[in-house]
């Protein structure tokens, strides 16, 4: 199959359906209904199922029951629909049920706009819903990114028995580029003997449930949780360091900002100002080790967001007081031009010179 | 078939890059007559939508019939009740950008009894690298869902086969070989190839054996 011209939201979907992934439950808005579009034609070609449910609170239920049975399955939403989301998430993680949730941000808080926003940084990565989780988050920057990680998300999620969220913005899921969707050999995943496909006489009933009554059990669980994110930390950070080397400053930003970003440290680079980028694809677990490898060196760093400044959190833990981190966003819907990015750099670099 | 009509309609599959060939004639228009009126029926897309380069618009002098303010950036199906003005104004050029898709194409539907009687053609926009129009039958069966929900006929098919960015010579000739299938099957002239313009040397061949409309990009990403 060679290239196509397509809608990130389309590749959302293209790439799920290449994952293995023939279940989808969601509910239509903006900016990612594409998304659902595509599913409701797409999963009953391959013998899937689409179901465009009554509600979100609805579709991640579903997922649940699905989730429960063993077979890949995904929701997707924007912003609002993903805080519906929350407490069925909670329930996924509490029963350690593998599923791919996506999130194509919107300006927010409340209905907010429908344009583009990486406002639900911290619901995505600090547990959006009640109790003592973290679930992995990857962030694609271009539409061949989503292809790949989409297949890692699925894997990821079927390996740790976990959600794992892929967050995109809404021009993520609007812009058009040309993809191509390649076979990838599987990964060796440990078999679904957890799951409720029923029994043949070989043990016990199998049951998935995050209601644990007795407080002993229910910390048990909690540390077996939390064993498991450590493991997670240690295998799945991904990032991205583009220019590092030489650099003098550092741009932090991911997704789609993170493009702008590039060309305006480009144009830096133009005007003699040594400045690169660290690109978090994984944004949960966060790529600590490229800070703990250039806060040493670089002078300060800069992060980028549209938001009023939620992954420059992480970012200052990681570069622990060694050296200012200075932040620039956007919020609402509006997106940062390559001209506002130049001139935050060339004013943490200390003013024209 | 009046290969240039008062009133030119665009339509196609999703994605097929219907935007930015009406943005295009928009300008052909205005260099030809005093007034141009670009409607934005698009209540598909939420982003990249004609009502987005308004500014242009208003520096080229074609007027922008969309939905105004506020309600511009909204996904909310409407439509600016501004467009009798122009079908009834027979001083206008009227382009109108419909969305994408037989659910596009509705929003196009409730204005049969005006169009009927004027004098307009509709055009359906081809890139065969986009899913589900990437073979004659699945332009075929678009084109048939666009007639039966607009009530209208496709009097023409564009060849507007690319892969943005990455498009090649190899991509457009393709393109128009799926297309010239489809115009056979479907007894519908080719109106034209539109190229975009940085590949204007390249396809130097091409134009001379085919009817080529170069056009420009309009729809930008912040990082472009």
């Amino acid at each position: 199959m060679g290239k196509v011209l397509m809608k990130g939201n389309e590749v959302i979907a293209e790439a799920a359906v290449h994952a293995g992934c023939k279940y989808y439950f969601g509910y239509p808005i903006t900016p990612q209904s594409e998304l659902v579009a595509y599913m409701a034609k797409r999963l009953p070609e391959v013998g899937g199922l689409f179901l465009q449910a009554e509600s979100e609170v609805a579709a991640i239920n579903m997922v649940y029951g699905a989730a429960s049975a063993g077979v890949r399955v995904m929701t997707s939403s924007s912003s609002p629909g993903v805080s519906l989301k929350q407490e069925g998430i909670s329930y996924l993680v509490g029963a350690e049920l593998p599923a791919v949730i996506i999130n194509v941000m919107r300006g927010g808080p409340g209905l907010g706009s429908i344009q583009p926003s990486q406002s639900d940084y911290f619901q995505a990565t600090k547990g959006g819903g009640h109790g003592d989780y973290q679930i992995p988050v990857f962030a694609p920057a271009t539409l061949q990114e989503i292809v790949d990680l989409m297949q890692d998300a699925f894997d990821i999620a079927d390996r740790y028995r976990t959600p794992v969220y892929i967050l995109g913005d809404g021009m993520l899921g609007q812009m058009m580029e040309p993809v191509e969707f390649t076979e990838r050999k599987a990964a060796e995943l440990p078999p679904k003997d957890w799951a409720t496909t029923g029994t043949r006489g070989d043990g016990g009933p199998k049951i998935t449930n995050s209601l644990r009554l007795d407080p002993d059990d229910l910390e048990k669980h909690n540390n077996h949780l939390q064993e498991k994110y450590s493991k997670i930390k240690e295998n799945e950070v991904r990032f991205e360091n583009y220019l590092t080397e030489d650099a003098d400053y550092i741009v932090v930003a991911y997704g789609t900002v993170s493009r702008i970003a590039k060309n305006a440290i480009k144009k830096a680079r133009e005007k003699g100002i040594k400045v690169g980028m660290i690109r978090p694809i994984s944004l949960w677990p966060f790529p600590e080790k490229p800070f703990y490898e250039t806060r040493e060196n670089v002078k300060a760093y800069l992060t980028v967001e549209m938001s009023a400044g939620q992954m420059v959190e992480d970012v200052r833990l990681a570069v622990n007081g060694y050296k200012p981190v200075h932040f620039y966003g956007r919020t609402g819907g509006m997106v940062p031009s390559q001209e506002d990015i130049l001139a935050e750099i060339i004013k943490m670099a200390g003013g024209d010179q | 078939m009046n290969n240039d009509p008062r009133i030119k309609i665009i339509t196609g599959h999703f994605g097929s890059g219907k935007t930015e060939i009406s943005i295009n004639l928009s300008r052909i228009e205005k260099e030809k007559y005093q007034k141009v009126a670009i409607v934005d029926l698009d209540v598909i897309n939420p982003y990249f939508r004609s009502r987005e380069v308004n500014s242009y618009f208003q520096q080229l002098g074609v007027e922008l019939i969309a939905p105004k303010g506020e309600l511009a950036t909204a996904d909310l199906p409407i439509v600016s009740g501004e467009i009798y003005r122009v079908f009834n104004d027979h001083n206008y050029r009227v382009i109108i950008d419909v969305g994408g898709d037989k659910d596009g194409a509705t929003a196009l539907g409730q204005y049969y009894n005006e169009i009927k009687n004027l004098d307009y053609q509709m055009y359906f926009v081809v890139n065969v690298n986009r899913p589900y129009v990437s073979t004659v039958e699945g332009i075929m069966e678009t084109v048939r869902q666009i007639e039966v929900v607009s009530r209208l006929k496709v009097s023409a098919l564009i060849n507007n086969s690319n892969l943005g960015i990455e498009t090649s010579v190899d991509d457009i000739q393709r393109g128009h070989l799926i297309t010239e299938q489809a115009s056979k099957e479907l007894d519908l002239p080719i109106l034209y190839t539109t190229i975009s313009s940085h590949l204007r040397n390249e396809t130097k061949d091409f134009a001379k054996e085919h009817q080529v409309l170069y056009i420009d990009r309009f729809m930008r990403l912040p990082w472009e």
